[in-house]
């Protein structure tokens, strides 16, 4: 992908090659910028939830899902990962970022590649069950829609479903993934 | 339907809610509110210096693809298999945008609302699609930046079906709703 733009770039527009580039770049500066705020400020609090035990009760509700999903993890990163499922439901994508990855350094025992828990995780914060899809909400209501609160329930419901396709997915290219014997396996591909 | 009209900014409510309960529960466990604060806080410039490298490359290659005028062709030719799977072709620029960057995909979720109305079937079907995906590529470079496992194996390509399905699944909940 990479390739075919600078190429694409290069035989349409070769002048502008550099600045697209480069504000490719700057944007992640400035983002970068922006999240060391926000992270700052959420990785405060949940420093606060820890050391109260707040976060620990909260892994208990979700025990019986995630220690379902989420085979041989210790007790704190099943802690981290309800943290981030519970922002992520609540729309607090903000805070969701900075625990999930907390929850995947707490996963990483230094392998080469992702772990199943790992990939399990990162595909359940791509589906991104939410319960009130609020960024969507204000844009409906703010082009005067009837009622915006309308697709809360389609959001849920697909998303679920999502969820639920995704979490099959994990399982099946695990299982896949585990007949397969090592030196068969494509080399990894580079990123 | 009409059961369902919650009040709208009950949303609005969500935060303070967190950070007060938060609060409280550290203040009745005699947490030091400001040390542990502060600890918390320090760890944020080392993460987001360990994901910054990969958040450059992520933003170079959106950036790339869409001025390279790859992103439009890619649109054209997709979105007739698309259509014949239910997902009507004005949607599909958002369903393409929206695994590379967030703010890009809001801007093509506004456009769609305010072309079709906000009381039409493409605006919110639109709406309930960019809810039930992420930006793919940006998570994937925040979490996995930090760490030494950087080969995502069969990851993606699941998370990009994933979006598929879940722009499917809204398509067709939004049709029989």
């Amino acid at each position: 992908m990479w390739i075919v733009g600078v190429l694409l770039v290069a035989v349409s527009s070769p002048s502008s090659l550099l600045s697209v580039m480069l504000e490719g770049t700057s944007s992640a500066v400035t983002l970068a910028i922006r999240l060391a705020g926000v992270y700052a400020l959420w990785m405060g609090i949940l420093q606060i939830a820890e050391d109260s035990g707040a976060a620990r009760f909260l892994s208990r509700l979700y025990r019986p899902l995630l220690s379902r999903l989420f085979r041989g993890e210790s007790e704190e990163t099943k802690a981290l990962i309800g943290l981030n499922l519970t922002a992520n439901l609540l729309g607090l994508g903000a805070a969701a970022t900075p625990l999930g990855i907390s929850a995947v350094e707490s996963m990483s025992r230094g392998e080469e590649a992702a772990t199943d828990n790992m990939i399990l995780f990162f595909i359940l914060n791509v589906t991104a069950v939410q319960l009130l899809p609020t960024t969507a909400m204000a844009l409906l209501a703010s082009h005067g829609a009837h009622s915006p609160a309308d697709i809360v329930l389609p959001s849920l419901l697909s998303s679920v479903l999502t969820a639920f396709f995704g979490i099959c997915a994990v399982f099946l290219c695990r299982l896949v993934a585990r007949k397969i014997p090592l030196r068969y396996r494509p080399k990894p591909c580079k990123r | 339907m009409q059961t369902l009209n919650l009040p709208f900014n009950i949303a609005d409510y969500i935060l303070p809610a967190v950070l007060l309960l938060v609060a409280v529960v550290g203040l009745v466990a005699k947490v030091p509110l400001f040390d542990s604060f502060v600890k918390g806080a320090g760890k944020a410039l080392r993460v987001v210096a360990g994901v910054f490298p990969y958040l450059a490359a992520v933003f170079l290659t959106v950036q790339l693809f869409s001025a390279s005028g790859l992103e439009e062709k890619v649109c054209d030719f997709l979105s007739p298999a698309l259509s014949f799977l239910g997902i009507p072709a004005e949607l599909a620029p958002l369903l393409l945008v929206k695994p590379l960057s967030g703010s890009g995909s809001l801007a093509v979720l506004e456009q769609i609302i305010s072309t079709y109305g906000a009381d039409s079937y493409m605006a919110r079907a639109a709406a309930v699609l960019s809810g039930c995906s992420e930006t793919v590529l940006y998570v994937a470079a925040v979490y996995f930046g930090t760490v030494r496992n950087r080969r995502l194996r069969y990851g993606l390509p699941v998370a990009f079906l994933c979006t598929l399905v879940g722009a499917l699944v809204s398509c067709w909940i939004c049709r029989l709703l």
